[in-house]
C-alpha cells in the first residue's frame, strides 16, 4: 500500500538534501514528522535546475558543494526508515542524475531506501516511452504536473497517469516567487480534484501560513519549498540549528490550520 | 559510464521529435503547451506557400542568400586537396545563425507573439535574433553569460544598438549553458513570449525546426559543388557547438556517398573541464540537458561538467540529438580540434585566402589541416568546409593570444 494514498492531507515541505550537510537529513525528516507534516519531498540537488528560481538554485549549489549525490541521499533516507520514520517520501530530482546509474537501477535503489514516489520536474509523464512503467515496476509512484498553461484534456490525462499525487503548479514561472491563489487556479484545481484518485498537491510560491492555509482549502497537500529552504539557510548563517529552525518554521506554517 | 542510451528511451517506433533514442521533450510542464503550439506553427509555416515565399524573399533580399561556395585555391594547393568553403560568413550579420533567427521570428510573428527571448554564447545568435526582431518589429531580450559578454564585447554592443535588452547571466560558469538555463527559466515565467533557441537542440520541436531552417546551407552547397566542381565532395566538414551549422550542411548530403565530419572543441586537453568534446572527450555520455536526450558532458553523478573552448560558440556541454543519432548509426563521424589548432587555422586562412573565419569555424578547418598534415586524408580529396561565420568578433581573443604567445617566446 503506497504511503501516498487518497485521504492524505496537510503540509508537504520540500527539503534540499545536502544543504547544510547530508548527515542532518534523517534528523530533519524525523523532526518534520514530529511536527505533523503529511509528507516530504526530498530534493536531490542538480546543478542546472531549469524549473527553479534563485533560492533553490543556490541551495542545490550548496548541497552539491557539500558532496550530495544519489547514493548519499538514499543512504540517509534508508537511515530515517531504519529508525522508524514513517512519512510518505517523494524523491525530487531532475532526470539526468537518475539516468547515470540507469533509470531502472535508480528507481529500485530509491524504493529500497524507502522512497515512495518520484517527482521529476523536467520529465512530463509522457516524455519518454517507458519512464513511468519503469518507475512503477520498481514500486515507485509517479507524480504528474499540471500547470496553469496545461490544456484541460492534458490535465485530465496527467491526473489519471499520476500514481502518487498530482502536482498542481500554482503559478506560471519557476519556483520561488509568491503565488496568488486566484479564480483561474480554483477552476484548474477543481478539474484536477474531480478526476484524481490520488492526493492533489499545490505548490510553487507558497511562502507563509496564510498561503498554506489557503492552499489547504483547495488541495490535499501544500508544498512549501523555497521559503523553507531560505528560512533554514538564513537561520543557519546566523548560527542557528537547521533542524530546530525547520521545525519552528513548519510549526508557524501550520499554526492557523491547527487553531 | 555507459555510452548506450538508457532503455527508457528505446522506442518501437519513434515519433516526432525523436532521432532514434535521442531527442524528446524534457521540459517543465508549464512549457509543454507552448511547445505543442510551436510544433503546430512549424507545420503550418512549412505547408503554407505564402509563408515559404516570404521566407525565401527575406533570405534572398535581406540576408543575402545564396551564400557563395568559394574554391580556396591557395590553401587547397598548399594542402594538396580541393578545398571548398561554404561562405556563411558572408551572410548578413556574419554567421549562419541568421537563417534560424529569421525563420523562427517569422513563425513567432505568425503565432501572434510580440516578445522574443534568446540565449547567446558567441553573440552571433544574439545579434541575429536582435536583427530579425528589428526587421519584424518584435521586442528582444537576450540572455548572455558574463564571461561570454566580455570575450565577445563587440557583439554585445551590436545587440544593444539593434534595440535588444541584454540580461547578463552570472550563474555557473557564466557561459552558454548558463545562458540557456536563464533563458529557459525566463520562458517558464513568460510563456506568452517566443523562445528563439539558437541551435539544433532543446526540447522538441526545436531540433527539428532549427535543422529545418538551416538545411538551406546543405541544399545550396550540394547544388553549388555539383555545378562548380562537377561532382559531389568526398567530405563535408563543419564545427559542432549545439550542432546547427553542421546539421544544416549535413542534411544536404545525407543520402549521398559523402563522408560527414563534425568537429567539436577539443579545448586544451581531453580531461573533464578542458574541452567541449561530447563525443570524443572524457565525460561525454548519454543524458538529458536543456530538454532533450543526447550526449552530455557529465560526471559520474550525472552533474554537468564545466567546459572550455577558445570559441564561445562551441563552449557547451551538450549537442543536438540528431548528431547523437548520426554518430550512433555511424553516418557521421565526430572529432575534435583544440584551441591552438583553431588559432593556427584562423591565421592560416586569413593569410592564404584573405578570409577571417570565426574561431568556431576555424575548428572545422583545423581538423582538415591536421589530418592532411598527418597524412590521414588522401591527396586530392574534394572537401567542403562550412565557414559558419566571420571572425571579426574574435579579433580581441586572437590578438590577446598572439600577444601572450610573443611574450612567452
Ligand atoms: C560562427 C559560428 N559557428 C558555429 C557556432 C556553433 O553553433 P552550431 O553548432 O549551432 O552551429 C556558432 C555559435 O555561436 C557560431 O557563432
Amino acid at each position: 500500500m503506497s504511503r501516498f494514498a487518497s485521504g492524505l492531507r496537510g503540509l508537504a515541505p520540500f527539503v534540499m538534501a545536502g544543504d547544510g550537510g547530508l548527515d542532518l537529513l534523517p534528523d530533519l525528516l524525523h523532526g518534520l514528522e514530529a511536527e505533523g507534516v503529511a509528507a516530504v519531498e526530498v530534493g536531490l540537488p542538480f546543478g542546472d535546475p531549469i524549473a527553479d528560481g534563485p533560492e533553490l538554485q543556490a541551495a542545490a549549489a550548496r548541497a552539491l558543494a557539500a558532496g550530495a549525490d544519489l547514493d548519499g541521499v538514499l543512504a540517509r533516507v534508508a537511515a530515517y526508515r531504519a529508525a522508524g520514520g514513517g512519512l510518505p517520501l517523494a524523491l525530487m530530482s531532475y532526470l539526468n542524475p537518475l539516468l547515470r546509474p540507469g533509470f531502472a537501477a535508480a528507481c529500485r535503489a530509491a524504493r529500497d531506501a524507502g522512497c515512495d514516489a518520484l517527482v521529476i520536474p523536467d520529465a512530463p509523464l509522457d516524455a519518454a516511452p517507458s519512464l513511468t512503467t519503469t518507475a512503477a515496476e520498481a514500486g515507485l509512484g509517479v507524480v504528474g504536473f499540471v500547470a496553469p498553461t496545461t490544456p484541460p484534456s492534458r490535465a485530465a490525462a496527467v491526473t489519471l497517469a499520476s500514481t502518487a499525487f498530482v502536482y498542481v503548479v500554482g503559478r506560471v514561472g519557476v519556483t520561488g516567487a509568491a503565488t496568488r491563489l486566484d479564480g483561474d487556479l480554483d477552476a484548474l484545481l477543481a478539474a484536477v480534484r474531480s478526476a484524481a484518485r490520488v492526493p492533489v498537491a499545490l505548490g510553487f510560491g507558497l511562502r507563509d501560513a496564510s498561503t498554506v492555509a489557503a492552499a489547504l482549502e483547495r488541495a490535499d497537500l501544500a508544498i512549501v519549498g523555497s521559503a523553507l529552504v531560505q528560512h533554514v539557510h538564513h537561520a543557519a548563517e546566523a548560527g542557528g540549528d537547521r533542524v530546530a529552525s525547520a521545525r519552528s518554521f513548519v510549526r508557524s506554517l501550520l499554526a492557523p490550520t491547527r487553531r | 559510464m555507459s555510452s548506450s542510451p538508457d532503455p527508457v528511451f528505446l522506442h518501437d517506433a519513434p515519433g516526432p521529435g525523436w532521432f532514434g533514442p535521442w531527442g524528446g521533450r524534457f521540459a517543465p510542464e508549464t512549457l509543454v503547451a507552448n511547445l505543442e503550439e510551436l510544433e503546430a506553427a512549424w507545420h503550418d509555416f512549412r505547408s503554407d506557400p505564402a509563408a515559404r515565399e516570404e521566407w525565401d524573399a527575406v533570405l534572398r533580399d535581406f540576408a543575402g542568400r545564396p551564400t557563395p561556395l568559394f574554391p580556396a585555391r591557395r590553401l587547397g594547393a598548399e594542402l594538396g586537396v580541393e578545398l571548398w568553403l561554404k561562405r556563411e560568413d558572408l551572410l548578413h550579420t556574419g554567421a549562419h545563425k541568421l537563417n534560424n533567427a529569421l525563420g523562427q521570428a517569422l513563425i513567432a510573428r505568425r503565432m501572434g507573439k510580440t516578445r522574443i527571448l534568446a540565449e547567446t554564447g558567441a553573440g552571433q545568435h544574439g545579434v541575429a535574433t536582435a536583427t530579425a526582431c528589428a526587421l519584424l518589429g518584435l521586442e528582444c531580450v537576450v540572455y548572455m553569460g558574463a564571461v561570454d559578454a566580455a570575450r565577445q564585447a563587440p557583439n554585445v554592443e551590436r545587440m544593444e544598438l539593434l534595440g535588444a535588452r541584454i540580461e547578463l547571466v552570472e550563474d555557473g560558469q557564466t557561459t552558454l549553458k548558463d545562458a540557456v538555463n536563464a533563458a529557459l527559466r525566463a520562458w517558464v515565467g513568460d510563456p506568452e513570449a517566443h523562445y528563439l533557441l539558437g541551435s539544433a537542440l532543446g526540447p522538441h520541436p526545436f531540433p527539428t525546426i532549427v535543422a529545418g531552417l538551416q538545411e538551406v546551407i546543405g541544399r545550396e552547397a550540394r547544388a553549388q559543388v555539383l555545378d562548380q566542381a562537377g561532382a559531389l565532395p568526398d567530405l563535408a566538414v563543419a564545427c559542432v557547438g549545439g550542432g546547427s551549422n553542421a546539421i544544416g550542411l549535413f542534411r544536404g548530403f545525407l543520402d549521398d556517398p559523402v563522408e560527414l565530419v563534425g568537429v567539436e572543441a577539443g579545448g586544451t586537453g581531453t580531461s573533464p573541464g578542458l574541452h567541449a568534446a561530447r563525443f570524443s572527450g572524457e565525460g561525454g555520455a548519454p543524458g538529458v540537458l536543456h530538454g532533450c536526450h543526447t550526449r552530455v558532458l557529465q560526471d559520474a553523478a550525472g552533474q554537468v561538467l564545466p567546459t572550455h573552448s577558445i570559441s564561445a560558440g562551441l563552449d557547451y556541454p551538450a549537442v543536438g540529438p540528431e548528431h547523437a543519432e548520426l554518430a550512433r548509426t555511424g553516418r557521421a563521424r565526430y572529432v575534435a580540434a583544440g584551441d591552438d589548432e583553431a588559432l593556427d587555422a584562423f591565421l592560416r586562412l586569413t593569410r592564404t585566402e584573405g578570409i577571417l573565419p570565426a574561431l568556431e569555424s576555424s575548428h572545422a578547418l583545423a581538423w582538415v589541416l591536421r589530418e592532411r598534415t598527418a597524412g590521414r586524408l588522401a591527396d586530392g580529396l574534394r572537401i567542403v568546409v562550412n565557414l559558419s561565420g566571420r571572425g571579426d568578433k574574435d579579433l580581441h581573443t586572437v590578438l590577446a593570444r598572439l600577444r601572450r604567445g610573443e611574450e612567452e617566446s
